[in-house]
């Protein structure tokens, strides 16, 4: 599962060579991952030019996201003040953005653009941008905090508003298709009125190497879900039980082990057939194996009650639904037992199982779904596979709004082309198109998959609910 | 955090005396001379000074940081030097620069406890006896030849795994974090940037350090606690080595930054390695007076805290400081002197600094209101660390004994102590002057 190119990128001789010699190699940049666990300061001593437009209303959370993650903010100078009790607190004094050097490049850029209300305002952004987009480090992060557009009051003056905060996400998606050859990713944070206490956490994972291949996306946050107290920054998953459905290999046992890392104790799911592998994971993990076939009619009952004897009838924290299968095949070629399993295993399972779960999760909860690129954007091959895939998308709509009361969130997670041993079988030449047709030229790793569950399943993501949040690294085409 | 306000003890620990070596730089006039020698000098000055009988002391309790690998627990090793009974008992410790105040309210807990009535308690550091250590390598390398009976083939097996030779030399001893690599005067360079504290201001502190210890000298304010020591030579030591009084804030200005090319720490406002040892006698307070002493002081309460090394290392004294206040029911406003080790310049304006934050107060203390602005006129009265050195162990007693003679001779009440640490560590605690 290595890609030959992005090995290759990594030798600075060979990335020198190929790039005097003019050949015409795309070299993609290997991503700066986190392996371990969450720091506590994902940003240490990271140069990051912060800006906003006058009306800017969210800068001091931005402030605080940035100080309290170790990072060095360089500001325009009338976001001082709002940095200024941030910097105090974390020992982090903002400093004018012409004070950074000549040749330092930027660990990030981030925008506040929340004072936007009319087009002629979107010409700040070109402003503040403009120069400095040449001087990204690799793997660097450009984030734009905008107001959702339930934010923006109705009225006639509010159409333009709209347009305005909405131009921002076609603004993102370009500069991400822009900038991700150097590894960089870029998003934007759309904020509901009420849900301003959610940014902070949001912005230090998508800030940080644990959003490796999350890219070229609007990120949304409501105050939907009932808020929970306050939330530590690591090893927040401490005394909390877990579900992972398909944790035997691959996303999944990347999953397991990333939930685990942040204290989770783990339920790792699979077929009985795979019963060596999840022992095996389960004893690595201190967790807990379950051998269950998703397909039995008795397979709820048996995950309820293996869950309430794990729990001790204390309940469940996380459920991740991540077991999936494909039968691909062109429509006029698939047999009705294919369509069927794909539904079956992929949505009617995760329906029936949540079902099960539903009354055992605890409050500020989370549901993760599994859902996938091929669902957003559709795939030759892969009708009932992407059929039961944009199902999930419409499931976690409809369960979010109804387990928000319980402080439960419902999301969904969309992977891109991912290496593992699913993609290993696809031909080489399909390979490498959907590679390097991402914006970040290569494919992602489990890990970027399980980080961003991790990161929904943790208590900062309270912000985030109904939604699907791509892992694909900017996928040519999508949603 | 609980708020640990402590009920009542019936026994109460007091402070009757302390005495120090002079201390001198490294790899001066004390360099014959180990942390066990340098710890019984003080003692047995400590001894001498109070005439305390031999048999009184049923315990040493000792800090070091560099301690000798042969022979660890340096408090036996000073009582067995020392000839004192054999019944007393010795412990030494360990928490980096803490080690020193560590020992004493170790001391102080086990009489407060009941444990004994009479203990010596102090530390002392020898930077000039801190051992060469060989690489692991070449110790796991040269097992076989020492611990079995080695043949021709494994001195050649052996002499194999030692290349390249790179990699077999002795390692310089270096103060260096073990978790993050960095040595203690890039983190307080660091503390510098980030707390926004000038070069003006760090040589300024320096020069007051140096300038107000010169002018204790002078007072022969420390003759109460340094005892003077014969060297191996046959040379007598009886005053401090570091100390300069005429420095300058002009001529600090001129030295070179050393941890950073365009830094601020320079060797003048940076706290040179040294040698030397300080000790204190503790005694129930009943002990003392039926004795007949007149005790100092006593330990109204103390802290000791960790924070994250990788971020400001050594920032620790900023919450072990209000923590130990708030045990003894105490605010920074009714402190009358304050003493805190000097590191580094730098690291004590970074505490400072944030004492008077009312937003780092709220992060980290979860307080409304800053700790309170530090009055320079009651901090470091008689200098500190960066004017008379830092035998790493001897730093605790020599705080405890300059601050409990300061209050008896003053008659001022109450003094706070601060201590920051290697490893992230900080330490702080109360003195109050024990009446008649």
């Amino acid at each position: 599962m290595s890609d030959f190119l992005v090995d290759l990128g990594a030798n600075p001789t060979a990335r020198k060579l190929i790039k005097s010699l003019g050949l015409p190699l795309p070299l993609p940049q290997p991503l700066k991952r986190e392996r371990g666990a969450w720091k506590a300061r994902p940003l240490m001593d990271a140069k990051v030019a912060v800006g906003a437009t006058p009306g800017a209303e969210l800068s001091a959370a931005i402030a605080d996201a940035l100080s309290a993650a170790g990072a060095d903010p360089y500001v325009l100078e009338a976001l001082r003040p709002a940095f200024r009790e941030a910097g105090e607190t974390h020992g982090r004094p903002a400093k004018p953005l012409e004070a950074l050097g000549e040749t330092a490049k930027l660990a990030a850029v981030v925008f506040d653009a929340t004072g936007i209300a009319d087009v002629a305002g979107l010409h700040a952004v070109y402003e503040f941008f403009h120069p400095l987009v040449g001087r990204l480090a690799p793997c660097a992060r450009v984030l734009v905090i905008g107001r959702a557009e339930s934010a923006v009051s109705v009225g006639s003056a509010s159409a333009e508003a709209t347009a305005a905060q909405s131009a921002l996400e076609g603004f993102v998606r370009s500069v991400a298709k822009e900038i991700g050859r150097n590894g960089s990713t870029a998003n934007l944070i759309s904020v509901a009125r009420g849900a301003e206490d959610h940014l902070a956490p949001v912005i230090r994972f998508v800030a940080s190497p644990m959003s490796a291949f999350v890219t070229a996306q609007p990120i949304r946050l409501h105050d939907a879900a009932k808020r929970q107290g306050a939330a530590r920054l690591t090893r927040s998953l401490e005394g909390k039980l877990a579900l992972v459905t398909g944790a035997a290999r691959g996303i999944g046992e990347a999953t397991a082990r990333t939930l685990a890392r942040e204290g989770a104790r783990v339920i790792c799911l699979d077929r009985p057939g795979d019963e060596a592998a999840i022992s095996q994971l389960a004893r690595e993990l201190a967790g807990v194996p379950l051998l269950v076939d998703l397909g039995a009619p008795d397979a709820p009952a048996t995950i309820a009650e293996a869950v309430r004897a794990a729990s001790s009838g204390a309940g469940l924290d996380v459920v991740v639904h991540n077991a999936g299968i494909t039968r691909d095949k062109t429509l006029a070629r698939m047999k009705p037992e294919q369509w069927d399993s794909v539904l079956d295993v992929n949505l009617a399972a995760v329906v029936r199982v949540t079902a099960a779960l539903e009354p055992l999760l605890r409050e500020g909860g989370r549901v993760i779904c599994l859902s996938s690129i091929a669902g957003l954007a559709g795939n030759v091959g892969q009708s009932a596979y992407a059929a039961s895939k944009a199902g999930i998308v419409g499931w976690v709509r409809a369960t979010s709004a109804r387990l928000a009361p319980r402080g439960i969130t419902v999301n969904a997670i969309a992977p891109g082309f991912i290496e593992t041993r699913l993609t290993a079988a696809i031909p080489m030449a399909i390979r490498e198109v959907a590679r390097r047709l991402a914006a970040l030229g290569q494919g992602g790793q489990p890990e970027d998959v399980a980080q961003a569950i991790t990161f929904l399943a943790t208590p900062g993501a309270q912000g985030l609910t109904g939604s699907t949040l791509r892992v694909c690294g900017g996928a040519f085409v999508g949603a | 955090m609980a708020k640990a306000s402590r009920e009542p003890q019936t026994r109460r620990a007091v402070i009757v005396a302390g005495a120090r070596t002079p201390f001198m730089k490294a790899f001066g006039d004390f360099v014959k001379l180990d942390t066990i020698a340098l710890g019984g000098a003080a003692v047995r000055g400590l001894l001498q000074k109070t005439g305390l009988r031999f048999d009184e002391v049923e315990s040493i309790v000792w800090g070091g940081v560099i301690l000798p690998s042969a022979s660890p627990n340096v408090a036996r090793e000073i009582a067995l030097d020392l000839g004192l009974d054999a019944g007393c008992e010795g412990m030494t410790v360990t928490r980096a620069c803490a080690s020193g105040l560590q020992a004493i309210t170790l001391a102080a807990a086990a009489i407060e406890r009941g444990e004994y009535d009479v203990a010596i308690a102090g530390g002392s550091d020898s930077t000039s006896n801190a051992e060469i250590k060989l690489p692991q390598k070449v110790v796991h390398a040269l097992a076989p030849l020492a611990l079995g009976k080695p043949t021709p083939a494994d001195y050649l097996g052996v002499l194999s795994q030692l290349m390249p030779l790179s990699e077999i030399l002795p390692q310089r001893p270096r103060i260096a974090e073990r978790t993050t690599g960095e040595v203690m005067g890039a983190a307080a360079e660091r503390m510098a940037r980030r707390n926004e504290i000038s070069r003006e201001a760090q040589d300024e502190l320096a020069a007051r350090s140096h300038h107000r210890a010169a002018a204790a000298i002078a007072a022969g304010r420390f003759e109460a606690e340094i005892v003077p020591v014969q060297t191996p030579s046959g040379k007598w030591v009886h005053a401090d080595g570091l100390v300069r009084a005429d420095t300058s804030v002009e001529k600090l200005a001129k030295l070179k930054p050393v941890f950073s090319r365009d830094g601020t720490l320079t060797a003048g406002n940076s706290s040179a390695l040294t040698d030397g040892a300080g000790a204190v006698l503790l005694m129930s307070e009943e002990k003392a007076r039926a004795l007949g002493y007149k005790p100092l002081a006593t330990i109204r309460s103390w802290s000791y805290v960790g924070v994250d090394p990788a971020d400001q290392l050594l920032i620790g004294p900023a919450l072990a400081m209000p923590r130990a206040l708030e045990r003894a029911g105490l605010r920074l406003a009714d402190v009358d002197l304050i003493d805190m080790h000097e590191a580094f310049a730098a690291q004590v304006l970074s505490v400072v600094k944030v004492l008077g934050s009312k937003a780092w107060s709220r992060a980290r203390l979860g307080r409304d209101e800053a700790v309170g602005d530090v009055d320079p006129e009651k901090l470091n009265v008689h200098g500190g660390s960066l004017a008379l050195g830092h035998p790493f162990g001897g730093t605790g007693a020599r705080m405890v004994t300059t601050m409990a003679n300061e209050l008896s001779r003053t008659g001022k009440r109450i003094a706070l102590l601060g201590i920051c640490a290697a490893g992230g560590l900080g330490a702080a605690a109360v003195l109050e002057r024990v009446e008649g």
